[in-house]
């Protein structure tokens, strides 16, 4: 069964799209109103997303370790609901957290009427709720975070296909094959699709999750480089005619790029430690110790896969006609 | 040509309602389900992409038929 | 591919260059010219950042503009006797270590142009020795790079606008590494910040011309 990886492939896509679509977020407090709060009696309003707020749900304000209880819960629906606290004078920091069930949003209330401190009261605790399969929910991400499945994997399969073009180029050195020069080629033009892809989805993210379609990080001028030097190996095989003496010089670039474009973009960027707002760079936390936890890693990596698979169907079929032309040439 | 861009402007003013329509904490919390809309966003990008390929590897395709035919 | 050959051919290239002081005159008007020309433009003193921008860019273009003859001021003939006659890792090596010294020359009068006429404030807070290195290394960087370049686009028997489009993607990680380390010494940070950056341009270029080192011979082949 000669075409199982295809099979593979699309099976792989096909499950990893549904899950990258169809499993929740994981439930977190977006919304809290009013914003300030002072001594007395006050009602606070929460906005939970994907919550499921029942009557058992357990309100608290934590207000530099101390708590402060509800008196009264009022839950509207699933995502709403309204707690009455009797806010104590005296309250020690500017920032007050809410605090339900097991979800915080931290600094929610601005507290007026400080002091030393109060008498911090012990509040029930909730009921340690069965956990679901879902994603992390994340600030200025949240549904978005499913674009990591579908986004990230065009620059991998990218990179692997430039990886067959430069593996092929290597063989044109090494044997003069024509044929091989034709795969090197093709590798490349397929690369650029996905170039394509990667570049227009990464602005839209970029778009809603920075306010700028494009920004001038390190990921985002990589992608322009590597674009630029595989247009310009299509520009210089455009402009040499011998077929031999075009194989070899397209061979030379090939492999001279691909070393430079490794250096820059996994080297320069370490090396120049310049802050980037993609995670894994600079100041920012990498995709290993909190972006890319192990409940996205389980649909990202058959993601990738996937996609890879994909690319190298697509490389394949258009190897195989341009061969097919070529025969029909001669 | 005039009605595709009629239909990409009526697609792109609903959807726009749509988002005023919202219940009011969605506005007022910039967070909600706004952000699935990026999601659908780059995935139709991804199918435009593969389809718009698809078609010229089509169009290949049927040139070196007719070159055989021929 | 032995020293004397690499001698022997860099010999050569300056007897060649001797004998065309017009090409090298050329360079140094193209420098001048487009510094004075950003000089007209800006008029008075510029940031630091700007500064820095501007002197890389000035050097990048000289660079390319430099480069650009040195493959193709020989036919093809006399190169495949010249190919006969010697290795050609040593043409290719003693072609690097010739562009490279042009180049640090280059970048070093171009220094000089561009800090009388565009000011000299930026300089004195700068840690100087540690600039001129970023500016050498950096000169050493784009001969190393388009060397190479030049040779493909010389065999590909088109001119410089191959050159530019080839070249240009393929110099960007040395800029920014070298513009942000430039940065660096014109703002004055120690030795011990910098160093990385040092080091890591003079990994670029060793890796560039190693890499011209191993596939230069296969250009050559007909």
């Amino acid at each position: 069964m000669k075409h199982w990886w295809k099979f593979l492939g699309i099976g792989l896509l096909v499950i990893a799209s549904i899950a990258a679509l169809r499993i929740p977020l994981a439930p977190a407090l977006v919304h809290v109103s009013p914003d300030r709060i002072a001594p007395g009696p006050v009602d606070v309003t929460v906005t939970g997303y994907n919550t499921t707020f029942g009557n058992e749900v357990k309100v608290r304000l934590v207000n530099d370790g101390q708590s402060v209880c509800a008196s009264s819960v009022a839950v509207l629906d699933a995502s709403h609901l309204t707690a009455r606290f009797d806010i104590p004078s005296g309250l020690r920091a500017n920032l007050t957290d809410v605090v339900v069930d097991g979800f915080t949003y931290p600094g929610a209330l601005f507290t007026e009427g400080l002091g030393t401190g109060i008498t911090s009261s012990t509040c029930p605790e909730p009921t340690g709720a069965a956990r679901t399969f879902a994603f992390p929910n994340r600030s200025i991400l949240y549904e978005s975070i499913r674009n990591l499945h579908f986004h990230v994997p065009m620059w991998f399969t990218m990179i692997v296909l430039m990886g067959i073009s430069v593996f092929q180029s290597i063989k044109v050195l090494g044997s003069n094959s024509l044929e091989r020069d034709l795969a090197a080629e093709m590798a490349v033009r397929i690369g650029l699709v996905f170039c394509v892809l990667g570049l227009i989805t990464g602005a839209l993210w970029a778009r809603a999750t920075w306010g700028a379609f494009w920004t001038n990080d390190v990921k985002l001028n990589g992608a322009a480089v590597t674009g630029l030097i595989y247009v310009a190996y299509l520009v210089l095989r455009g402009s040499v005619q011998d077929a031999h003496k075009r194989a070899r010089l397209a061979a030379i670039y090939n492999i001279f790029a691909f070393v430079l474009l490794v250096l820059f973009l996994f080297v320069v960027p370490r090396l120049n430690a310049i802050d980037s707002l993609h995670p894994g760079n600079g100041g920012n936390s990498g995709f290993n110790d909190l972006d890319l936890d192990n409940r996205l890693r389980v649909i990202f990596y058959p993601a990738v896969l996937g996609w890879v698979l994909l690319g190298c169907w697509m490389y394949d079929l258009r190897v195989r006609a341009a061969r097919l032309a070529n025969i029909m040439d001669r | 040509m005039r009605t595709p861009l009629s239909f990409l402007f009526l697609l792109i003013t609903t959807m726009a309602n749509a988002q005023n329509a919202a219940p009011s904490w969605l506005e007022s919390t910039l967070y909600g389900n706004g952000k699935i809309n990026v999601v659908v966003g780059v995935v139709a990008v991804i199918i435009l992409g593969i389809g718009i390929w698809l078609w010229r590897m089509d169009r290949r395709i049927s040139s070196l038929e007719k070159e055989k035919g021929a | 591919m032995k020293p004397t050959e690499i001698a022997a051919l860099l010999r050569l290239e300056v007897a060649l260059d001797l004998r065309q002081r017009a090409a090298w005159a050329g360079m140094l008007l193209y420098v001048v010219s487009a510094v004075y020309v950003c000089y007209l433009a800006v008029k008075g003193g510029l940031g630091l950042a700007t500064w820095n921008a501007l002197f890389w860019i000035i050097l990048l273009f000289a660079a390319f503009n430099a480069l650009a003859r040195s493959f193709q001021r020989e036919d093809a003939g006399r190169q495949l006797y010249l190919y006969t006659l010697v290795d050609p890792r040593s043409v290719i090596l003693a072609r690097a270590l010739y562009n490279g010294a042009t180049m640090v020359v280059l970048s070093l009068l171009s220094l000089l142009v561009y800090a009388l006429l565009l000011g000299t404030e930026v300089l004195e807070q700068a840690d100087l020795p540690q600039f001129v290195l970023a500016v050498v290394l950096g000169g050493i960087g784009f001969a190393a790079v388009l060397t190479l370049i030049s040779a493909i686009a010389a065999r590909a028997g088109n001119g410089i606008g191959l050159m530019a489009i080839l070249g240009f993607p393929l110099v960007l990680p040395l800029l920014l590494t070298v513009m942000r380390a430039s940065k660096l010494a014109l703002d004055g940070v120690a030795w011990s910040v910098t160093s990385t950056y040092f080091g890591g341009l003079v990994l670029l270029d060793v890796i560039t011309v190693s890499l011209a080192w191993i596939l230069f011979p296969y250009l050559w082949r007909d």
